[in-house]
C-alpha cells in the first residue's frame, strides 16, 4: 500500500517573479524514479510543503506535454507560502500528488475555447492553455480574458504576449486600477464582453478566480447562451490531505480534492446551495 | 473479517469467571484492548500490558458490564494524535505502525458497526496507510448490551444497530447469566475459539433459546425510540430544515465534543512540529463545527455561519453518508447527547424533524 502522505524532495531550478506577491517555481524531483513516474493531467494539483512549516494544495501550472519538471505559481498568502517566497534556486520543496480530477481535454477538441480568469486564477488554467497551444491545430478559436487588480498583479506577462501571437488566439487584459503605460482595459473582467465577441456556439468556457468574480462571469456566460455543462470551473476549498480523508474540503457529498477541483456549472448546481459558496 | 453471520459446527460458551484468565492469556500474544476503568471511574478502551504485575493490576480494572465507554474504540485505529513521519534537514522517516495481532474485546454492537463503517471510509478513493495498517490481523469480540449503557441516550433499536449485532464481528458474546454464549461471525473468530479451546466449552442447544430470550428482553430495555427511517427520508427529501438548524445553532456552543466522541467522525488536521531542525508531521482530530475548519488562506470561509456548520453535521451523518454508502453515519450510540453541555444530540434532532413531541 502506498503511503500517500509522504512527500518527495524537489529542487527549485528557477524562480520567475510574476507580481509583488506571486512567483513561479520550476522544480525537479531529486529522485529519478519519482521524476519519471509523476504523471499528471491538466488541472490537477499537488500538495507542496516545507518540512516543519506545513503543506498547501497548489495547482500544477506546467503542462504534462512538457516533461521532467513541474511548475507552481504561488502567491505569498500565509505561513507556508510566504516562507516559500524566501527560498532560492537550489533550495528544496517537498511535493506529493498529483491529486484531484482534471480539465477535459479530448472532449473539447475542435471547439472554440474561452479562458476567463481573475488574479491567481490563471495559474490553474495555464496547464491546459499550454497543451492546447502545443496542439493548436486541433482546437478552434481560443480567447483568453484575464483581469487583475493592478497591472503588476497579472501573472505570466511574457506568455500572455506569446499566446497573443499564435493564430486564432486572442488575449484580452483588464485591471481594476491602471497606472504607468497601461494600454489595455480598465474595469472588471465582464467589461471585456464589450471588447470581444463571446459566442457560445461550439464553445466551452473555463473560469477560474475569486468566488465573486466567478459568480458574475457565470451570469454573463449564461446570458451569452452558454449551457451549464459548457461552463467549467474550479472550486477552491481549504484542504489538508488532498486525498479525500481529512474532510476539510467537503461540499455536499463530494470532496473537492478528489471529485474536483474541476466541476462543470451543471455539477455545481447539484451541490446544495448552502454548501456551494459561489 | 467476513461480514455475514455464519453457522458454527458446535455451539460454544465461555464462563464469565474465565474471561479474565482468557484475556491474561491473550495479552501475551495479542495486543489486547478492553474497556478499563480509569482512576476517575471513566471507562476507556485501553491496551493491556503484556505480562507481570502490571497486567494483573490492569485486569482488576476490566469492566465489561457497565460499558459507558466514553470514546468509541475508533481511536485504536485512528488515534487522536498520530505521528505520520519524522524528518531532519534532509531525511524523512515514516512511522507506520508495524502489523500486529490485535484483539478488541468487549466492543458494543453500535461501535462494531461504526468500526466497519470507518474501515470502508479509509479504503475509499485513496487508501490511508496509517489507519489501514492498524486494522490488519484484527479480531473484534462484541458483547451485546443487556441494558443500554446510556439509558436516556441509546437508541440502537430505532437505527437497527443493536442491542446485538447481526454482522461485522468475529465473535459475539451473549450474556446468558453466569456464562456467555458465543456467536461466530468469521473464520478468524472460529480459529480464535480453536486456539483457546480450554476456555470455550461445548454448549447445549437449549442455550440458544435462552440467548433468544435475552436478546428480545435486551431490545425491550432500550426505552428511547425515534423514527430513524422517517428521519432519513426527510433528510433525503426537499423539506426545508433551516429553522431546525437555526434553533440548534442558537444553543450549540461549538465545542466539538460530539464530534470527538462520535464513533464515525473521521475529520483531522495535518500539521508540523519542529525543534532544532528535527520535526514531526502529525494528524490530529479536527471538527467540522469549528469556524476555522473551512477558512481558506484568502480569509474567505464558505461555512462562516454557525447555522451552516450545524446543518453540515446533521446532513453529513444522515444524508450524505447514507447516499454514498447506503448506511447512515449515525450508529445511535447516544454519545453526542450524553457529552453535550447543552443537551443537543442526534436523537433529539431526529425527534425534532420527525415532529415527535419529545424533541429538543
Ligand atoms: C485545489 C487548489 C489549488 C490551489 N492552487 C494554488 C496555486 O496555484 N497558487 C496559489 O498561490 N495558491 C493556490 N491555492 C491556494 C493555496 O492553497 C493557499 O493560498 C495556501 O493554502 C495558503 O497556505 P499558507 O500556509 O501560506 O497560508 P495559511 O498560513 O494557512 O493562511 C494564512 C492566511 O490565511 C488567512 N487567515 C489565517 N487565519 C485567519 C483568521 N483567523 N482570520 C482571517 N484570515 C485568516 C490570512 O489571509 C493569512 O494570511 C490553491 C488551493 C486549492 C484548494
Ligand atoms: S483535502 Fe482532505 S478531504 Fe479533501
Amino acid at each position: 500500500m502506498k503511503n500517500e502522505y509522504l512527500p518527495y524532495k524537489a529542487i527549485i531550478k528557477s524562480i520567475q517573479k510574476e507580481s509583488f506577491d506571486t512567483n513561479t517555481y520550476k522544480v525537479v524531483f531529486s529522485d529519478e524514479k519519482i521524476r519519471n513516474s509523476f504523471d499528471y493531467k491538466q488541472g490537477q494539483f499537488a500538495e507542496v510543503s516545507i518540512l516543519g512549516i506545513g503543506e498547501a494544495p497548489i495547482s500544477i501550472t506546467s503542462s504534462p506535454t512538457r516533461k521532467g519538471y513541474l511548475e507552481f505559481t504561488i502567491r505569498g498568502a500565509g505561513c507556508l507560502t510566504k516562507k516559500i517566497h524566501q527560498l532560492n534556486v537550489g533550495d528544496s520543496l517537498y511535493v506529493r500528488g498529483p491529486y484531484g480530477n482534471a480539465f477535459p481535454y479530448e472532449e473539447i477538441k475542435g471547439k472554440n475555447i474561452y479562458f476567463i480568469a481573475g488574479g491567481i486564477g490563471l495559474p490553474p488554467l495555464r496547464s491546459l492553455i499550454n497543451i492546447i497551444m502545443d496542439n493548436r491545430e486541433e482546437f478552434g478559436n481560443v480567447k483568453i480574458l484575464y483581469g487583475a487588480k493592478t497591472p503588476d498583479e497579472l501573472c505570466f506577462k511574457q506568455e500572455l504576449e506569446m499566446w497573443k501571437k499564435i493564430p486564432n488566439t486572442e488575449v484580452w487584459l483588464t485591471v481594476d486600477k491602471s497606472y504607468g503605460d497601461w494600454k489595455h482595459n480598465v474595469g472588471v473582467v465582464t467589461e471585456l464582453w464589450k471588447k470581444t465577441d463571446v459566442c457560445s456556439k461550439n464553445a466551452v468556457a473555463f473560469v477560474c478566480g475569486p468566488p465573486i468574480m466567478i459568480k458574475f462571469v457565470v451570469m454573463k456566460l449564461i446570458e451569452s447562451g452558454f449551457k451549464n455543462k459548457d461552463i467549467i470551473m474550479t472550486l477552491e476549498r481549504y484542504m489538508k490531505c488532498g486525498i479525500g480523508k481529512c474532510g476539510h474540503c467537503n461540499v455536499g457529498e463530494k470532496f473537492v480534492c478528489v471529485d474536483g477541483p474541476v466541476f462543470t456549472y451543471e455539477e455545481i448546481g447539484k451541490i446544495p446551495a448552502k454548501e456551494r459558496a459561489i | 473479517m467476513r461480514r455475514k453471520g455464519r453457522k458454527i459446527m458446535t455451539l460454544k460458551k465461555i464462563s464469565k469467571a474465565d474471561v479474565l484468565e482468557l484475556l491474561e492469556c491473550c495479552a501475551k500474544t495479542w495486543k489486547t484492548y478492553v474497556p478499563l476503568e480509569t482512576e476517575g471511574k471513566d471507562i476507556l478502551f485501553s491496551l493491556l500490558p503484556t505480562s507481570g504485575s502490571e497486567l494483573k493490576e490492569a485486569l482488576g480494572k476490566v469492566n465489561l458490564n457497565d460499558e459507558r465507554v466514553i470514546i468509541s474504540p475508533k481511536d485504536i485505529f485512528f488515534p487522536q494524535l498520530d505521528d505520520m513521519f519524522y524528518f531532519d534537514k534532509d531525511k524523512i522517516k515514516e512511522n507506520v505502525e508495524p502489523p500486529a495481532k490485535k484483539l478488541i474485546f468487549g466492543v458494543k454492537p453500535c461501535d462494531a458497526k461504526a468500526i466497519n463503517f470507518v474501515d470502508e471510509f479509509f479504503k475509499r478513493n485513496f487508501e490511508d496507510i496509517y489507519y489501514l495498517s492498524r486494522t490488519k490481523d484484527r479480531l473484534i469480540v462484541v458483547i451485546g448490551c443487556i441494558t443500554p449503557p446510556r439509558p436516556d441516550a441509546c437508541f440502537c433499536t430505532s437505527a437497527k444497530t443493536g442491542p446485538f449485532a447481526n454482522d461485522g464481528y468475529d465473535l459475539q458474546l451473549v450474556d446468558i447469566g453466569d456464562e456467555y454464549l458465543v456467536e461466530v461471525g468469521s473464520s478468524e473468530g472460529e480459529n480464535f475459539i480453536n486456539s483457546y479451546s480450554d476456555f470455550f466449552k461445548d454448549a447445549q442447544e437449549e442455550k440458544l433459546v435462552k440467548a433468544q430470550v435475552v436478546k428480545s428482553q435486551a431490545a425491550k430495555n432500550v426505552k428511547l425510540k425515534v423514527d430513524f427511517q422517517k428521519a432519513l427520508e426527510i433528510m433525503k427529501g426537499n423539506k426545508d430544515l433551516e429553522e431546525n438548524y437555526k434553533r440548534i445553532s442558537e444553543r450549540c456552543i461549538y465545542c466539538g465534543g460530539c464530534v470527538y466522541v462520535c464513533p464515525t467522525c473521521t475529520c483531522f488536521n495535518v500539521f508540523d512540529e519542529k525543534k532544532d531542525g528535527n520535526g514531526i508531521r502529525r494528524k490530529n482530530w479536527d471538527a467540522c463545527v469549528f469556524e476555522g475548519y473551512t477558512r481558506e488562506a484568502s480569509g474567505h470561509n464558505p461555512r462562516d455561519k454557525k447555522v451552516q456548520r450545524t446543518a453540515r453535521r446533521y446532513e453529513h451523518k444522515l444524508k450524505y453518508d447514507h447516499s454514498v454508502t447506503g448506511s447512515s453515519g449515525c450508529t445511535a450510540c447516544g454519545r453526542c447527547l450524553t457529552s453535550c453541555p447543552v443537551e443537543i444530540g442526534m436523537s433529539k434532532f431526529i425527534q425534532e424533524i420527525t415532529e415527535d413531541k419529545k424533541g429538543a
